[in-house]
Parts: structure tokens; C-alpha cells; sequence
């Protein structure tokens, strides 16, 4: 077994402006998602993370903050899971909810350092 | 584990929470406040994912009075002095306005502000939907069958009268209630109409509307200074129309007419609840348009099949309600019923009384009526050209069809 990251990008609800009844239906889906998984034992961890970035790049240390990244590029939280190999973490993704929100399930293999 | 948290939950809860910070903000910061809560939900959308707190709605609470603390620390720093609340919430602790008759309070201060008669009857329903029941702007233009970018407009200027005419988020003064109660009743009817005469395609939204306006008149039915004989009346209305809705939509989304429906879907609790409202309705001594409606409503109820339809009974109902408000929708849908008793004589009486500029953009309701009257006293020609009228007068296409249905079967 390896372990996989989730990683989902872009579909920031509150720039989507979504309404009470489709916040509390993504919601759902995303608890039915995390129950399905927790069932099967696979999740070895996970975050939402605030939609508030800063960014520290280049030699100078310049700052940048969150208006210059656009909510499509938006990292919205992540899984760590397990798996046989990749192919099976796809499937596993297929239940994210917001692929029709235009959201992305970007999917890593956690290195293993050889000791 | 099963999926505890009930229907509609963040939608309902949308309206208490805004109602309730409002109340001890002000109406002021009505803005302010619609975001705050909004974020709350945002929140609860991440943090549900994992594990649904065991009481949904104490958890809600307790974020918004968080919220409702951070957003009094910001006011106090943007104005720099001490916030005072202008409201009558200045007695109450913030706990206290979050227990369940405080929120009841709140919410029903907050009909009255969407009711005020310095808001336009347009300005009025979308207000409402958006601050008492929880609808996003879409949703609410879906509903009314209007473009968003118009109720944003509406809902601003909303705010705007509010904010000029410095409505106070209070109940209207007791001598003043009655009237006030009048539009209030009159909202909660658009409404429900909104969603049970509705051409939208999408039964949801009607179940949505028609719902809403059920559980507004719920609201005001539990406080006694609001209880009337119209105030019951309308619950028994909307209640008999309600428990129609079900088979007034067919399979593929048409119109069922009454003729057609299949009585066994009608939901009978709720029958059985607008027979109770009615009694209660008669105990009080003031009389509505509401009391005559429901029990032209209920009589329709009674019959087992159409044929069996007490159409005397409702023709008296009708008489006493143009008696009681002289109308032209009523003298029309009375000369319908006069078709059904084939009494000539009185649906072209009354057809003629009919000033045919009173029915706006319903007209082709009143050529449709006519040509009903031609196809029961056999006159195909008369008929036909009636119906090209009616046809002439609607745009919309499920009433088009209607009528092009009904010139075909004369035709062929």
C-alpha cells in the first residue's frame, strides 16, 4: 500500500456565491464522501484550508497576497489516503463532489525516502 | 452513520440567524449581517464534511453569536467609540435572543419590515424570500420567473427605503396592526401564488414558494395578537391548495387541470389541517376574501370525482364574494362554474359584466371562458374564434398548447 494526496483545486464556494440549499447539499455529498472512505480505512488524514493566501517567492522574499491567484487556482483542502497504486485513487476521487463546479482533484504519491 | 441534518436546515436557519442579529444590530447593518451569516455557512460546509455536530442547530447558533461578537469588535473600531444598540434588543443579552421564542420574535419583526408599505409590492416578495426564507438571488429569480439582475435591483432598492425611511425593526403600533396584517397576508398569497400558479417547469421551486408561505402564516398563527378570522382563513387556503399540489403536475411536467387530476393523490393531512383553520376562521368575527376562497377551495375538496363537484354550492360562494369585494377574476371564474350547471342565461350575464381591461395580461383566460360557453351550447364556429383570441392573448406556451389542443379536438 502507498499513500496518495488529494489534492482539490479551484470551486471556492464563497466566490461562487452558492445558496443556503446548495451549500448544505455540497455539504452532504462531501459527508457521504468522507464516511465511504472512512469505512473502507483508507484516509490517513486531511485539511480544508481558509482561502486567504499569501505567497513568498524569489530571492527577495517578495510577499504576495491572495487577490493575484484566481479561485480556479485555488488549493481548497486535501485528503491523504491509501492505495494500491494511482489508478485506484482515481476511482477513489470519482465521488469529489465538485467536478461540476469546475473543481480539480490533482492527484500525488507520497514519496518514500529509502532509509 | 446516517445524515442527520434535516431539509432545508441552512435555508431556514439563514432567516432566523439574519433576523435575529438584526434585531440586536439594527436594520442598518442588514449587509453586514447577510454576509456574516453566509460565511457561517461556508464554514459549516467544511467542517460538517468529517463529523455533523450532534445538535446542527446549536452549533449554527454558536458560530453566529461568534460572528455577531466579531462583527460588533469591527463596527467599534471602524467608528471608533462605542457601539450602542439603537434597537429593542438594548434589554436582552445576546443569549437570550437566540432562545426559540426570541427567534419566532425576530423573525416575525422581519415580516413586518418586508411588508412595509413604503416597499413596493415587488420589492416586498423578493425581500422576503431572500431575508426570512433563505433564497440566493437565482434562486429567487428562478422562482419568480425574472431575471436576477432585476431582483438584485429590487432587493437593493428594498434596502434603500428601508434605510431613507428609517424603518425601525419593531411590530407596527397596536392600532396600527390590522392594516399592517392586511399586506402581510397579502405577500404570504403573491406568494404562494408565485409558486402554485406558476408556469415554471421546476416542481421544486413551486413546493419551495407554496412552502414558504405556509410556514409565514404558520409564524404569525403562534402569536395571538396577529390571530384573525383571515389570518386562519388564509392558512386553510393555502392548505387546501397545497395539498393539490402534488397532482396539479403530471409526470412530464404539464398542467393537470382539476378535471383531470388523480384525487387520490391529494395529501389529506393537509385538508384535514385547513378544515381545522377554517373552524377557527369562524370564531372571529371578521370576514375576507380568504374565507370565501377556502371554502370554494374546500368544496372542491369535497368531491370525490369531478362530476360529483357541488358546482350550486360554489356558484352561491361566488356570489357572496362578489358581494362581499366586487372583482372581475371573481365574476369570471363564476361564469365558468355557470358553464358547468349549463346555465346559459348567467355565464353570458356574467361574462358581459366583465370590464375586460380589469384582467390585465389574463385576458385570454376570458376568451378562453367564452369559448368553453360556445363549445357547451354546441357552436363550433364561435368556439373556434374565440379560441384564436385566446391564443392571440398568451405567450405562454404551456396555455398555448392548451388552447391549441382544445381548437384541434373542434377541428378534427
Amino acid at each position: 500500500m502507498k499513500d496518495f494526496m488529494m489534492i482539490f483545486i479551484g470551486a471556492d464556494y464563497q466566490e461562487l456565491g452558492l445558496s443556503q440549499e446548495q451549500l448544505q447539499e455540497r455539504m452532504g455529498k462531501w459527508f457521504a464522501w468522507n464516511e465511504k472512505m472512512m469505512a473502507q480505512g483508507i484516509v490517513k488524514g486531511g485539511d480544508a484550508l481558509v482561502p486567504h493566501v499569501k505567497r513568498v517567492s524569489g530571492p527577495k522574499r517578495t510577499v504576495t497576497d491572495a487577490p493575484l491567484i484566481e479561485g480556479k487556482e485555488l488549493i481548497g483542502g486535501y485528503y491523504i489516503v491509501q492505495a494500491e497504486n494511482a489508478d485506484a485513487v482515481v476511482k477513489i476521487a470519482e465521488d469529489y463532489p465538485d467536478y461540476d463546479l469546475n473543481g480539480t482533484v490533482e492527484i500525488r504519491e507520497v514519496m518514500v525516502f529509502e532509509q | 452513520m446516517e445524515h442527520k441534518v434535516v431539509d432545508h436546515l441552512f435555508r431556514h436557519h439563514y432567516g432566523k440567524m439574519v433576523a435575529i442579529l438584526t434585531r440586536f444590530f439594527g436594520l442598518s447593518y442588514l449587509e453586514t449581517i447577510e454576509d456574516a451569516v453566509q460565511d457561517t455557512f461556508i464554514k459549516a460546509t467544511w467542517q460538517w464534511r468529517t463529523k455533523i455536530p450532534d445538535n446542527p442547530e446549536a452549533w449554527l447558533n454558536r458560530v453566529a453569536k461568534n460572528r455577531t461578537i466579531d462583527i460588533l469588535r469591527s463596527i467599534q473600531a471602524e467608528k471608533n467609540r462605542n457601539f450602542k444598540i439603537t434597537t429593542g434588543a438594548s434589554s436582552l443579552q445576546i443569549d437570550e435572543l437566540f432562545l426559540d421564542h426570541e427567534v419566532a420574535d425576530s423573525q416575525l419583526r422581519m415580516i413586518f419590515v418586508a411588508c412595509h408599505p413604503s416597499l413596493h409590492p415587488n420589492e416586498q416578495i423578493a425581500f422576503a424570500l431572500k431575508t426570512i426564507s433563505g433564497f440566493s438571488t437565482k434562486e429567487i429569480a428562478a422562482a419568480l420567473l425574472t431575471k436576477e439582475d432585476a431582483i438584485v435591483k429590487r432587493l437593493t432598492r428594498a434596502k434603500k427605503s428601508i434605510q431613507e425611511n428609517n424603518i425601525q425593526f419593531k411590530y407596527p403600533n397596536p392600532e396600527a396592526i390590522q392594516e399592517r396584517m392586511l399586506r402581510v397576508m397579502e405577500v404570504i398569497y403573491l406568494t404562494f401564488n408565485e409558486g402554485f400558479h406558476s408556469t415554471n417547469q421546476d416542481k421544486l421551486i413551486k413546493e419551495d414558494l407554496c412552502g414558504e408561505a405556509i410556514r409565514l402564516c404558520q409564524l404569525l398563527l403562534k402569536k395571538e395578537q396577529f390571530r384573525s378570522g383571515s389570518l386562519y382563513a388564509l392558512f386553510a387556503l393555502l392548505c387546501f391548495h397545497m395539498s393539490r399540489l402534488e397532482s396539479k403536475i403530471s409526470i412530464d411536467n404539464q398542467i393537470v387541470n382539476l378535471k383531470n387530476q388523480d384525487r387520490t393523490k391529494w395529501y389529506f393531512p393537509l385538508i384535514k389541517m385547513g378544515d381545522s383553520a377554517m373552524n377557527k376562521a369562524v370564531e372571529y368575527e371578521d370576514t375576507s376574501v380568504y374565507h370565501y376562497e377556502a371554502a370554494i377551495a374546500s368544496e372542491h375538496l369535497n368531491a370525490k370525482t369531478f362530476e360529483e363537484t357541488n358546482w350550486k354550492k360554489i356558484s352561491y360562494w361566488y356570489e357572496q364574494m362578489y358581494a362581499f369585494e366586487p372583482n372581475s377574476f371573481t365574476l369570471l371564474n363564476h361564469a365558468t362554474v355557470c358553464i358547468q350547471l349549463s346555465d346559459f342565461k348567467k355565464t353570458l350575464h356574467l361574462l358581459n359584466s366583465i370590464d375586460v381591461s380589469d384582467l390585465v395580461q389574463r385576458t385570454y383566460l376570458y376568451y378562453g371562458c367564452y369559448a368553453e360557453y360556445y363549445i357547451k351550447k354546441g357552436d363550433k364556429e364561435l368556439a373556434i374564434s374565440f379560441l384564436n383570441k385566446a391564443l392571440l392573448e398568451t405567450s405562454n406556451t404551456l396555455e398555448k398548447e392548451f388552447f391549441m389542443g382544445k381548437k384541434e379536438g373542434l377541428i378534427g
